[in-house]
């Protein structure tokens, strides 16, 4: 799973919503890339935003590594299913063609690049800061009646919970290894089958959480109420307008070109 | 006696099914491209749609995934839009059929509002991929691949599955009975 990796960065420096709002433009730009100069326009800011996060290549390699028979499975299917039409080597159902070659390389380079900004984003920015950030990005959805700080504590309690309840899971897995499942060995029907076991106590545990927390909650008096919005401080440094410009302008670029 | 979870309860207990949509996956690592078999992202949300209702499972639906990829990449941004559509409809259909079924029996509300959310969903998503997120791209027969050939054990699981797991929340008090048991005492 992307960790928070504690720096002194310029990404680190930078508010949650400018890096959210820039990874928005940069996740429209990656959509949009289909051009080989789009590429290299897209290699060139991932090289230079893994440089100012300080986040280093042998950790970037690792988390792209860890995805490479996902990339492999939708490079072959594009490679071989894509379009018998000027084929290079045919076969039954089977067509190696350009156009496959084209559109099974540039799904995959789309996806690798995704993962390096997502990456960016989550190594530079703490899972609180990221929970501000989206609290504050949906305070619009106010204005059609939506109660964006139910939203925000529902989002802020979720990104609580994930370590806690990975600490459950794991620990459910070792107790279920101790009484012999086999996780990482045999036929997948076996290894499917250990899982099963471990999802109904992780199920339980998490509920069990949440029914103490809202327990806990209700006898302190929360409510429901409007007027739950935390302040926000709107200080915006030269470093966060800069990072919008330059990432806005990495879209409309991959727009024209 | 209402018996009905309250506000506070059903937002926490969709924050729990927002940390296991990204929770569960994980716990399914172990096993190569568990994630298109198993869909284990998809359990969490049908159940909290289930439980708490529409508004909430769509919420669920929205946020599991979109959390899911900003924290761990996965499901990769690709495939997020078409992934989060067809989660937010499992939610909202899951919630609304079990509003609106009562045949006075857990299981049976369970399974029809189960299979008709899971229906609907993979239905509605395909038409979003073929129309909106992979236009011209997207093929019958690749939805019917991706939907049910290819992940027919996740279908399984969450047939068996959910059923079991709600079941044993109400059994374990963590969220109302649906049919209360009455006393014979006061009948």
């Amino acid at each position: 799973m992307g960790q928070y990796m504690p720096g002194n960065s310029v990404f680190h420096k930078m508010r949650g919503t400018t890096k959210l709002i820039c990874f928005f433009w940069i996740l429209t730009a990656v959509l949009l890339t289909d051009s080989a100069a789009g590429f290299f326009l897209l290699f060139l800011t991932a090289g230079a935003s893994i440089a100012l996060a300080g986040i280093g290549l042998r950790n970037m390699g690792k988390t792209i590594a860890r995805l490479k028979v996902f990339f492999s499975v939708i490079f072959l299917m594009n490679l071989f299913f894509f379009s018998p039409e000027q084929a290079w080597w045919s076969c039954w159902i089977f067509h190696i063609s350009p156009a496959g070659f084209e559109q099974g390389a540039g799904v995959v380079m789309r996806v690798v690049f995704l993962l390096v900004f997502s990456r960016i984003l989550i190594a530079t920015t703490t899972p609180v800061e990221l929970t501000g950030a989206l609290e504050i990005l949906l305070l619009p959805l106010g204005v059609f009646g939506i109660s964006t700080g139910e939203l925000a504590m529902i989002l802020s309690v979720a990104v609580q919970f994930i370590p806690i309840l990975s600490k459950e899971a794991d620990q459910i897995r070792k107790a279920q290894i101790a009484r012999g499942a086999k996780f990482e060995s045999g036929h997948l029907r076996d290894r499917a089958k250990s899982v099963l076991p471990v999802v109904i106590p992780v199920f339980l545990a998490a509920f069990r959480r949440a029914d103490e927390l809202a327990l806990a909650m209700e006898a302190r008096g929360y409510r429901k109420t409007k007027a739950q919005r935390k302040q926000c401080k709107f200080r915006v440094h030269v470093r966060d307008v800069q990072a919008v410009v330059l990432s806005c302008a990495v879209c409309i670029t991959q727009i024209l070109l | 006696m209402k018996h009905q979870l309250s506000e506070v309860k059903c937002a926490v207990l969709t924050a729990a099914s927002i940390a296991l949509c990204i929770v569960l996956p994980m716990a399914f690592h172990a096993i190569p491209n568990a994630g298109n078999i198993f869909l284990p992202m998809h359990i969490p949300v049908l159940i909290c749609g289930l439980v708490c209702g529409w508004r909430y499972g769509l919420l669920c639906g929205i946020a599991g995934p979109v959390l899911s990829a900003v924290l761990t990449g996965m499901p990769p941004a690709a495939v997020l839009p078409g992934m989060a559509a067809e989660t937010a409809v499992f939610g909202v259909a899951a919630g609304f059929m079990m509003k609106t079924v009562h045949t006075k029996r857990l299981f049976p509300d369970l399974y029809i509002s189960l299979i008709t959310a899971i229906l609907l969903g993979k239905v509605i998503s395909g038409a979003a991929k073929a129309l909106i997120f992979s236009a011209g791209q997207y093929s019958m027969a690749a939805w019917v691949s991706a939907s049910f050939i290819t992940a027919w054990p996740g279908l399984l699981l969450q047939l068996a599955l959910i059923p079991a797991v709600v079941a044993a929340l109400e059994k374990s008090k963590l969220i109302p009975a649906r049919y209360p048991k009455k006393s014979g005492r006061f009948q």
